[in-house]
């Protein structure tokens, strides 16, 4: 049997020309117009207090979405038992303070939750399980056994030394808690541009059958994406516990949906094999930016949810339609 | 290895997977009859079932959404907005009109998800995401985050108070909608055009079936449930609060795949979710009457919902006939019966290089 040639033409077609430059500009340009927006609305909107308190408010959500990014291009849908890591890390930091002092906390935590990340990973990696009910499951389990772990009661912490350290500036303008999540970020987009694990991660998203008929490791890869969004939740978590001291189960709500929306909205594809740390940190400024300018210009907490929601639908919808347009799908 | 290998493949595994939901429902019932006194009195039963009756009925939308291969995060805040709207539109339009009007809020949430996965193309997963957060800042914002109640707390008893002494008119609603989707799904050819649609949505079309409309279809049924469950819930309690139901989707789809619905569609049943549902309602009755904490339960209900998917998971891509389940248990029986005969041949064999 002779293999005829395919008249369906190459399987991915080069973007068009406009699909394309609205792909690479969309991001920076939809910042700029922001920042623009906000600086004639508001005159405090382009302060450096004011830019910085972004910064501030990004930085522990910033960390999850590092990881976030990584399940997201291996096509591992998305990781909804983030609630529940950023608690245990949180709860347990502050909990076992008075015993072994914040930093051992802090790893403990981690460790912990990079425990609830690795029973993510086998389950959807290796016993091949869907991701969402999957995360969904564990997110309970954990969550209900960290809660177990303290009586299920709210935790204080008393270290103010460390809270300061978090919450105070490297000379005098650089906040702290900013600079480790710059540091995790540069660092994710350096393994996910830069290492075999990166490239890994790409392939496995946009072709797994493919990747695997190249012996790449496409389970430990999805597994490995699962795992690096556990620990980076659980040290979300010990941030978070540590810089208010103060953590209750319910302390993750939330962020698991805040770091889909920014991943979205920064165009990173649910289908897998497409995106970058860059976009979706830009995706994640976007938002704060968005969130910021209304609350300056005094718009309630209550309808922020429908300017929210109507961006992550149209940032979807925007990229599906300039993907089709492209020739890919 | 080899017998575990066998045991995974044996018939009786397979059964044991095809009826795990009988199964888990038996033992859960056997649980919470011993440990609740009183548990087989009607009344005791009635009331635990009242419980999950409004989950109930969003759940019965969920199995048509899940079988479709969709997901719907949004049905909590359907629940919420058409509850605020039940209470709130009662001095305006009365009790009746209010319901009728908060039904038709639940159908346009719902033709809203439809929109956006349809016509707009956005994954399930992310556009009910994103309306999720759009319907619970309208609760939000319409009611300035307070709860509204209602003027007249006796409107709530048409769907609390018992019919004939039996059950609560919203367990009786739930009951009738579980029958009239199993009838659906088994005997109408709509019904079986969806499990194909769920499937494989591309190979349904080619074959002739709209599977746009029926995706478009699903969400504005589980909008309508969301929102019939909402108003049962407002008026239960005679209060529309922009908070309710929070919790609700994902319970939701826990208690629908619990009932053996696959999140990957194509495969479930409304009988499953009926079962799925009582197995939460006999859980949460037992563990709270031993009086367990909310988060023990929490893990309990999480470890039985990764075992039967990681069940589940063991048995797909195998061949499986539904069998009569006198069938099973026989050939289980003889099995029994056969391995303990050939045992020691068994142990020769594993043994031997």
């Amino acid at each position: 049997m002779t293999i005829t040639p395919t008249t369906a033409g190459p399987r991915v077609t080069a973007e068009r020309g406009s699909g394309r430059a609205i792909g690479w500009i969309g991001m920076p340009a939809g910042i700029v117009v922001l920042i623009i927006v906000g600086s004639l609305l508001n005159d405090k909107f382009l302060s450096v207090s004011n830019l910085t308190n972004v910064l501030i408010n990004m930085s522990i959500v910033g960390v999850i979405v590092v990881g976030m990014t990584f399940v997201f291009i291996t096509r591992g849908m998305a990781d909804l038992s983030v609630p529940a890591t950023v608690a245990v890390g949180g709860i347990l930091v502050l909990a076992l303070q008075p015993v072994m002092g914040s930093i051992a906390a802090g790893i403990v935590g981690v460790l912990v939750a990079t425990a609830a990340g690795l029973l993510n990973g086998f389950l959807i990696g290796y016993a091949g399980l869907n991701p969402v009910i999957t995360t969904l499951a564990t997110g309970t389990i954990v969550l209900g056994i960290a809660q177990a772990a303290v009586g299920g009661v709210i935790v204080y912490g008393d270290d103010k030394g460390i809270q300061e350290f978090l919450t105070g500036r490297i000379f005098g303008t650089i906040p702290v808690i900013v600079l480790i999540f710059a540091a995790i970020a540069v660092i994710g987009h350096l393994v996910l541009s830069r290492s075999v694990w990166g490239r890994w991660t790409y392939a496995v998203g946009s072709n797994p059958d493919a990747t695997r008929a190249s012996a790449v490791p496409v389970r430990l890869t999805r597994s490995a994406a699962f795992i690096l969004t556990g620990s980076l939740a659980g040290f979300a978590g010990v941030l978070l516990g540590l810089t208010l001291q103060t953590a209750r189960p319910g302390i993750g709500i939330g962020y698991e949906f805040d770091a889909i929306t920014a991943v979205v909205v920064g165009g990173v594809s649910l289908l897998g094999g497409f995106g970058s740390i860059p976009r979706a940190i830009g995706g994640l400024l976007f938002v704060q930016l968005l969130t910021n300018i209304l609350v300056l210009q005094g718009v309630p907490t209550e309808p922020q949810g429908l300017i929210k929601g109507g961006l992550i639908a149209g940032a979807v919808a925007l990229d599906v339609a300039l993907r089709r347009r492209g020739g890919r799908r | 290895m080899n017998r575990v290998q066998r045991f995974f493949d044996s018939t009786t595994f397979l059964g044991i997977v095809q009826y795990r939901v009988i199964i888990i429902l038996v033992a859960t019932f056997v649980l919470a009859a011993s440990l609740v006194p009183g548990f087989f009195e009607f009344r005791t039963l009635s009331l635990s079932i009242d419980r999950v009756a409004t989950l109930g009925i969003v759940a019965v939308g969920l199995t048509v959404v899940l079988i479709a291969g969709q997901l719907d995060l949004s049905v909590g805040s359907t629940l919420a907005l058409s509850g605020i709207a039940a209470i709130g539109l009662q001095p305006v339009l009365g009790a009746t009109g209010a319901a009728i009007a908060a039904l038709l809020i639940g159908i346009a949430c719902g033709a809203v998800n439809g929109f956006l996965v349809v016509v707009l193309k956005v994954n399930s997963l992310v556009a009910t995401l994103a309306s999720m957060l759009m319907f619970r800042a309208i609760c939000h914002t319409i009611t300035d985050s307070r709860p509204v109640s209602g003027e007249d707390p006796l409107v709530g008893l048409v769907v609390t108070r018992p019919v004939g002494g039996t059950f609560s008119p919203r367990a009786l609603i739930f009951f009738v909608a579980v029958i009239l989707l199993a009838l659906w799904l088994r005997r109408t050819v709509a019904g079986r055009n969806l499990f194909a649609v769920g499937s494989s949505s591309a190979s349904a079309t080619a074959s002739g079936i709209r599977s746009n409309g029926y995706l478009f279809g699903v969400f504005v049924f589980s909008g309508a449930m969301a929102g019939a469950a909402g108003i049962m819930q407002s008026l239960a309690v005679n209060t529309g609060s922009p908070v309710f139901g929070e919790t609700t989707a994902l319970t939701g789809i826990a208690a629908v795949v619990i009932g053996g619905t696959r999140l990957e569609g194509g495969r479930g049943s409304a009988l499953g979710t009926l079962g799925g549902l009582l197995v939460l309602a006999f859980l949460t009755t037992s563990m709270e009457y031993q009086s367990i904490p909310a988060y023990i339960q929490d893990i309990v209900t999480g470890i039985i919902l990764l075992l039967l998917i990681l069940l589940d998971r063991f048995v797909s891509g195998k061949a499986r006939r539904a069998e009569p389940l006198a069938n099973v248990i026989r050939r289980w029986l003889r099995s029994r019966r056969d391995t303990t005969a050939t045992q020691e041949g068994m142990d020769e064999r594993t043994l031997a290089p």
